[in-house]
């Protein structure tokens, strides 16, 4: 009896191995592996940051889509064609015989209640809107459905070609099923309650289930307008460990994986089975000082912090697979953008800047950074190089909130953080972020705006960036675009971007037509398996 | 905050003990424990430096959408408004909705913990069941080479982070040999086929004969399950080790040697009769750590379980969820600090007076 139980759980053990041993996705279901820890809500009008925003753009539609590689280039969406008139004012065409996935019609008058949902709900989409001037008390008079048409019309002036960017952002623009959303609604939220774990969207997937922090899974849309995906199900499973992801996808169980961590990544690298897709992303990596803090009001303070920063090792060693070397605030690849100064690590230049300033024998300060890579890495090589100038920086990590808390209520004194805008292909939105600060009042409370939170101001510079957005000829405005850089240099700014960050996934060498996204909407209609 | 709490639940058990007898008092005595478990878990959540808003509208949000998120959670209301809201609320059946997944906090413990009573039990079987045998096989070669070598190894195995043991174990029986299925509950293909039941999912996969999904589960849950039991083991084995030794050194022992017993009926018909009780006190203290959540291992192995929930919440400062998990970890202690005291009065005739 004894050996013949054994042999029986001899079988099943080799009988099991044989299964897992042939384990791979199957073809027409596609296996994403990341953390969800950020994923919160599904409502379009609430979301913010990278993992939401990669679920929610295949769920819903926007009117335009933003070219993942070249950045300037704008796709058609709902919206068939668009024009751009010299005024400023722009007309999208409606494209025919688009549904949702409920199979109700999309209509202009659904994108246009979509758009005045967000703005009245007041959260996180509705901020980019109100940074273009549109509130809830004008929206009706510069969005406007008729027939098959919307015509959008500048409520303060600016460049309508950034506008029309903004038509392709899911947090602000995903157009919604009126009719549906409004059969969920309780007591008067817009379906913001329904639509946190439920979704109605035209999009090439529908949500068929959300398990939060396990697993969320996609079906494809059989009625899309750009027709049916190949993939017939997209899972995403929640993986908040790098090296699980890793060996999920060694062995085939995954098809791609987000957000590995550099080793992993530096470990796959040589795999053939898998490929490392690197793409320049949103937003910098940054040290930012406060300048309320007297010492860091002192220009010539911060001209020596400028020298005590090695751009070069911090880049060639702590940031390959995070950011590549970039040390001017608007991002590569758009307009205006320059190459590099060139700075670097100086400490006995620095040290006559600090003595200028009163400081021969350094200072003591607080280094904020979070407590993950690269950021702690990057505070500590700047750690090390500010002793070289008797800067003794103590380096203060914790999480997101902790870090960037102080920040916003402008309570900090030295921090290595990321970010910038970028999300739209525009100078604009990198100088909205970092260089534009409209009042530097504590009580303005623009805790959005990097810039305000460093409490660097320059009318000056608020009046070219201002003069840049409106212009309408091209070169002219490329140029205002090169000044205003130049221009931020010169007054040594509170901030000084180190890196561009660069996003890195790496998924199975079958995967086709996977195109990272710049601006975290990576669309997955057209991937696909060769098998 | 762990041993806190064990320390706490195990002086409260004495508590409990003496007033036994008395059912009111023992009811006071734990609704008094859980309100003061509460209030100093609402206090900690609220003074530590973690920003629900911003967790909810992202880092570069404005001011405008700070304050309204801020409104609608509530925090603008003093302290004490808060908790005395959260706590009435509480009294009504109603835990409130969790930032995190959007839904009640209650259907998603319902969700996140049987996940973790799944994988904690089995462990707690392993741990035990090759725990206890090895630590009194141990004690019965006392100095011997099959003890040093049983110490040796439940010393490893206790001193090891469960974190590094479960990448290990994934890149041994996962990735080279093909004999774990990975991770998660349930191999990617089987997932959302068997609906929860009792959701155990092992019970409810057999339950609906489903037997692709239980054989996936099966094959997801013993490598997890095993590393996890593998501390406990190492912890039950060395605790059993040195009750027996003890209990070997008693008379009544000698003079059951002298009485002509078998070397197998005295250890185990009458020393390790009389370490049942202890033992009993130590499996349960150790499963109740299981049942808390093994985060580390829960994040390991992509586990959907409460340890990786009240993380996530703790992480966010999402006191509704984080208050839920817990007021339900205190009624765990309290339950299992009550089952053994009931095992006691079982196994301990001297107690039954």
């Amino acid at each position: 009896m004894k050996k013949h139980v054994l042999g029986l759980l001899v079988t099943a053990a080799l009988s099991t191995s044989a299964l897992s041993a042939l384990a791979a996705t199957p073809a027409d279901q596609l296996v994403v592996g990341m953390s969800m820890n950020n994923v919160l809500t599904l409502d379009p009008a609430a979301m913010s940051g990278r993992e939401s925003t990669g679920i929610v753009v295949n769920i819903y539609d926007t009117l335009i889509q933003l070219d993942p590689i070249e950045r300037t280039k704008v796709n058609p969406g709902l919206a068939e064609s668009w024009n751009v008139a010299d005024d400023g004012t722009i007309t999208f065409n409606l494209r025919e015989g688009a549904t949702f996935n409920s199979g109700n019609p999309v209509t202009a008058e659904d994108v246009v209640w979509s758009i005045k949902r967000n703005i009245g709900l007041g959260l996180v989409g509705a901020g980019v809107w109100s940074s273009f001037g549109y509130t809830k008390d004008n929206v009706d008079q510069h969005i406007k459905a008729d027939g098959n048409t919307i015509t959008v019309t500048l409520p303060q002036p600016s460049d309508p070609n950034l506008i029309l960017y903004i038509f392709g952002k899911p947090d602000a623009a995903s157009v919604l099923d009126k009719k549906t959303v409004l059969e969920n609604e309780t007591n008067g939220d817009m379906g913001a309650a329904w639509l946190t774990t439920n979704a109605a969207g035209s999009g090439p997937f529908t949500l068929t289930n959300w398990a939060a922090n396990d697993i969320l899974m996609l079906q494809r849309a059989e009625n899309y307008w750009g027709g049916p995906a190949p993939m017939k199900r997209i899972i995403f499973r929640h993986m908040p460990e790098s090296q699980t992801k890793r060996l999920m996808l060694e062995r085939g169980d995954l098809d791609i994986a987000l957000a590995l961590s550099v080793p992993d990544i530096n470990a796959l690298s040589t795999n053939k089975d898998v490929v490392v897709q690197a793409t320049p992303s949103a937003g910098f990596y940054f040290l930012a000082v406060s300048m309320k803090d007297e010492r860091f009001q002192k220009e010539d303070v911060r001209l020596a912090l400028r020298n005590l920063i090695d751009y070069q090792g911090i880049n060639q060693t702590i940031m390959p697979n995070y950011g590549i070397m970039h040390l001017r605030p608007v991002s590569p690849g758009v307009l205006g953008s320059l190459p590099n100064p060139d700075y670097k690590l100086d400490a006995a230049k620095a040290k006559e800047y600090l003595a200028k300033a009163g400081y021969a024998d350094g200072f003591p300060v607080k280094l904020l950074s979070l407590n993950e890579a690269p950021f702690i890495d990057i505070a500590t090589s700047i750690q090390g190089t500010l002793a070289q100038a008797g800067i003794k920086a103590d380096i203060v990590t914790g999480t997101g909130n902790q870090v960037y808390g102080p920040m916003r209520e402008r309570k900090f004194e030295l921090i290595v953080g990321r970010g910038g805008g970028g999300q739209e292909p525009h100078p604009h939105s990198n100088l909205r972020a970092l260089v534009i600060n409209p009042n530097n009042s504590d009580d303005a409370g623009l805790s959005g705006v990097i810039g305000w939170r460093t409490s660097f101001f320059s009318e000056e510079l608020n009046t070219m960036a201002q003069q840049a957005l409106v212009e309408r000829d091209k070169e002219k405005q490329k140029k205002l675009y090169e000044d205003i850089q130049y221009k931020y240099e010169e007054l040594v700014p509170a901030l000084q971007p180190i890196s561009a960050a660069v996003d890195t996934v790496v998924f199975r060498s079958d995967i086709q037509n996977y195109q990272n996204h710049y601006g975290w909407t990576t669309r997955l209609h057209d991937v696909d398996k060769a098998r | 905050m762990r041993r806190g709490l064990e320390a706490m639940m195990i002086s409260n058990a004495g508590i409990l003990r003496t007033r036994f007898g008395t059912g009111l008092s023992l009811v006071a005595s734990i609704l008094v424990t859980l309100f003061g478990l509460l209030a100093l878990t609402f206090v900690i959540g609220r003074v530590m430096p973690v920003d629900p808003v911003l967790a909810i509208i992202g880092d570069e949000a404005n001011q405008e959408t700070y304050n309204r998120v801020y409104q609608q959670l509530g925090l603008d209301q003093p302290i004490y408004v808060q908790f005395f809201r959260y706590v009435s609320d509480m009294v009504q059946g109603n835990f409130g909705v969790a930032i995190l997944t959007g839904k009640p906090v209650i259907d998603d413990i319902i969700r996140v913990f049987p996940a973790t009573v799944e994988l904690a039990t089995l462990a707690i079987i392993f741990g035990a069941g090759v725990g206890i045998p090895l630590g009194v096989y141990a004690a019965t070669k006392r100095d011997r080479l099959a003890d040093h070598i049983i110490r040796f190894l439940t010393l490893i195995g206790y001193s090891t982070p469960v974190f590094w043991l479960g990448l290990i174990g994934l890149i041994l029986f996962y990735a080279k040999l093909g004999w774990s299925g990975g991770t998660g509950r349930v191999e990617i293909y089987y997932t959302g086929i068997v609906q929860p039941i009792t959701g155990f999912l092992l019970i409810d996969s057999a339950i609906t004969g489903e037997w692709d999904v239980f054989w996936s589960a099966a094959r997801n849950i013993w490598l997890p399950a095993v590393i996890l039991g593998t501390s406990s083991m190492a912890y039950i084995s060395r605790m059993t080790r040195s009750f027996m030794l003890e209990q070997l050194s008693q008379e009544y022992v000698i003079t059951a040697r002298i009485k002509g017993l078998s070397a197998r009926q005295v250890v185990w018909r009458h020393a390790f009769l009389n370490i049942r009780v202890q033992l009993v006190t130590i499996v349960a203290l150790a499963y109740g750590s299981l049942l808390e959540g093994a985060v580390l291992i829960e994040t390991v192995f992509s586990w959907p379980g409460f340890g990786a929930y009240l993380t996530s919440n703790l992480m966010i400062g999402d006191m509704n969820a984080v208050m839920a998990c817990v007021l339900l970890v205190g009624i765990l202690f309290i339950g299992l600090n009550l089952l053994s005291d009931i095992l006691y009065r079982v196994f301990d005739p001297r107690t039954r007076s």
